[in-house]
């Protein structure tokens, strides 16, 4: 699973456009991988590695 | 050749020359206080991607730009981190563009200053699309970088490849 699909499973309610502008997951193509490079979601708390770790793949 | 040397106050010197051709020619300096520009102190680079490059739903991924078409200061890294730092410090004419093909639903291309958003280009909506950026940015010369970052919603998301598709290019306008 991404780390986009990781958050979705654990906000649904996400929509495309709040990763356009409160949240931005960001990967710099140097085979580290992707990362929440800012959330600032009004409402949503931002993940802990911990609860991205628990979600696991359909 | 005639030509007027003008020395440093510790060391160096400027040889102002006129050219070796027939003809008057008059050159105005402004009344104004700045820095000349000639084409020894004007860094600017093309490059372009050799290769597809996969790229992940939603999440802004650096564009990796191989082949150099340019690089007069020698200031853009194609081979690590795809990025412009140049080395004169000033305001920075910057395009970018890329192709993607996929299952896409909508995406975007955007310049990055120094790992975060600075300029967002044009969404597009479609499936296989080309899309770009251009926007003028201020770098210091010493430690600002540029970088061109792709954001694409959908499947199997691969941006193109070649001089024509995927590009980023940029060249000093005006010295700090």
């Amino acid at each position: 699973m991404t780390l986009y699909d990781k958050i979705m499973a654990l906000y649904p309610s996400l929509t495309t456009e709040d990763f356009l502008t409160v949240i931005t997951l960001q990967n710099d193509s140097d085979n580290k991988g992707d990362y929440i490079k800012a959330w600032n979601h009004p409402t949503l708390a931002k993940p802990t590695q911990e609860q991205l770790d628990a979600v696991t793949g359909v | 050749m005639s030509s007027i040397v003008i020395s440093g106050d510790t060391s160096g010197a400027i040889t102002l020359a006129a050219p070796a051709v027939s003809g008057t020619n008059t050159a105005t300096l402004p009344a104004a206080t700045g820095t000349v520009m000639v084409s020894g102190n004007m860094p600017a680079f093309s490059a372009y991607a050799n290769a597809s490059q996969s790229i992940t739903n939603a999440t802004f991924t650096k564009l990796q730009f191989q082949t150099e078409e340019f690089d007069t200061a020698n200031c853009f890294d194609s081979t690590t981190n795809y990025r412009f730092t140049p080395n004169v410090a000033g305001y920075y004419q910057i395009n970018g563009a890329y192709n993607v093909g996929g299952t896409i639903t909508g995406g975007l291309v955007s310049i990055f200053k120094n790992g975060s958003e600075l300029k967002r280009g044009v969404w597009f909506a479609t499936n296989f699309a080309d899309t770009s950026v251009s926007s003028l940015v201020y770098m210091n010369g010493s430690t600002d970088y540029i970088e061109l970052y792709a954001y694409i919603t959908g499947s199997s998301i691969l941006v193109g490849s070649g001089s024509n598709l995927t590009w980023f290019n940029g060249a000093l306008v005006r010295a700090a």
